[in-house]
């Protein structure tokens, strides 16, 4: 069975590969992302657009071949994300 | 020995319900996570219901002289504590507590304005034990998923303070025994345990950030 992951979750997913699992030095594709995250096109943009938006994710590439890469904030918070995820686990809770 | 020990309680009660608190808010305030937020206010509660108690027991210590704390003071601290044990069990998804029904939402308030605090009280604990029994089975069922450590110390501890409420709603029927000092000395332990797991968590180089949408 599938298991049931969060926004939170997604988003953390989003943010592990970027900064773990580069294709490249440029960043990672939409593409990739969609790949390792297992998620819709339509559901990655909406994100991937407030990632950028809030400093956590930086576009990199020009037009057509957009790539994402990790920013210093984006860094901190999967930090933080990683920290309180197993904050929550412990109260048997996931965030 | 049993003014001693209410006091004791008490305190670490504010301080591990505030401290849990704390930490939950950074969370939220981190990563804007509705479960933290859930986890902010039910140890928000639990911290200001044991205040409630101890400010009682300080005030009747230091000013009035009783002998005995206000009884609604104390109905009152319970009362805010099964707040913050309503929030801990409705994060691990009690979706019906309340009926649906907005007739039997309307008066089931009713009863509660029918009885005195010494009865409140007892409803009040009955609540309590059943929340902390439900949020100790929950997190002891999350361990066998995913074998987290500190969820078994938060288990035990949310299962020894239902224990400490079930053992001290009993001690009213035994009121010289040794019941209610004995339940006094579980809730400190189930706070104690509650504590070990969160004073594990490293909060170096965590900081404020806008909240994520």
């Amino acid at each position: 069975m599938a298991e049931y992951r969060t926004h939170m979750k997604i988003i953390g997913d989003i943010l592990a590969t970027t900064r773990d699992d580069l294709q490249d030095e440029d960043g990672a594709s939409v593409t990739y992302l969609i790949r390792k995250a297992n998620i819709s096109h339509s559901r990655i943009s909406i994100i991937l657009k407030t990632l950028v938006s809030q400093g956590l994710l930086e576009k990199t590439g020009n037009q057509g071949s957009n790539k994402y890469k990790i920013s210093e904030p984006g860094r901190e918070f999967l930090q933080a994300y990683y920290t309180f995820t197993n904050f929550a686990n412990d109260f048997g809770l996931s965030i | 020995m049993e003014f001693l020990l209410e006091n004791i309680l008490n305190l670490i009660g504010f301080l591990v319900g505030l401290v849990i608190g704390i930490m939950s808010y950074i969370g939220f305030r981190n990563t804007g996570s509705p479960t933290l937020f859930r986890l902010t206010i039910a140890f928000s509660s639990i911290s200001l219901g044991f205040f409630v108690i101890w400010t009682g027991y300080m005030v009747e210590d230091f000013v009035t002289k009783t002998g005995s704390v206000e009884r609604w003071i104390q109905t009152l601290g319970i009362a805010i504590q099964t707040v913050g044990y309503f929030f801990i069990a409705f994060s691990h998804s009690i979706k019906s507590f309340f009926p649906k029904s907005s007739y039997f939402r309307s008066v089931g308030i009713i009863p509660l304005f029918l009885v005195s605090s010494v009865q409140l009280e007892h409803i009040f604990r009955s609540v309590s034990f059943i929340l902390l029994a439900y949020g100790a089975i929950e997190t002891m069922l999350s361990y066998f998923d995913n074998k987290n450590k500190g969820a078994i110390s938060v288990s035990v501890g949310l299962g020894l303070l239902a224990l400490g409420e079930f053992v001290g709603w009993y001690s009213f029927v035994f009121p010289e025994s040794i019941l209610y000092s004995a339940s006094m000395i579980i809730k400190i332990g189930g706070l104690i345990a509650l504590f070990i797991p969160v004073s594990k968590v490293p909060l170096t180089k965590i900081k404020f950030n806008g909240d994520l949408e």
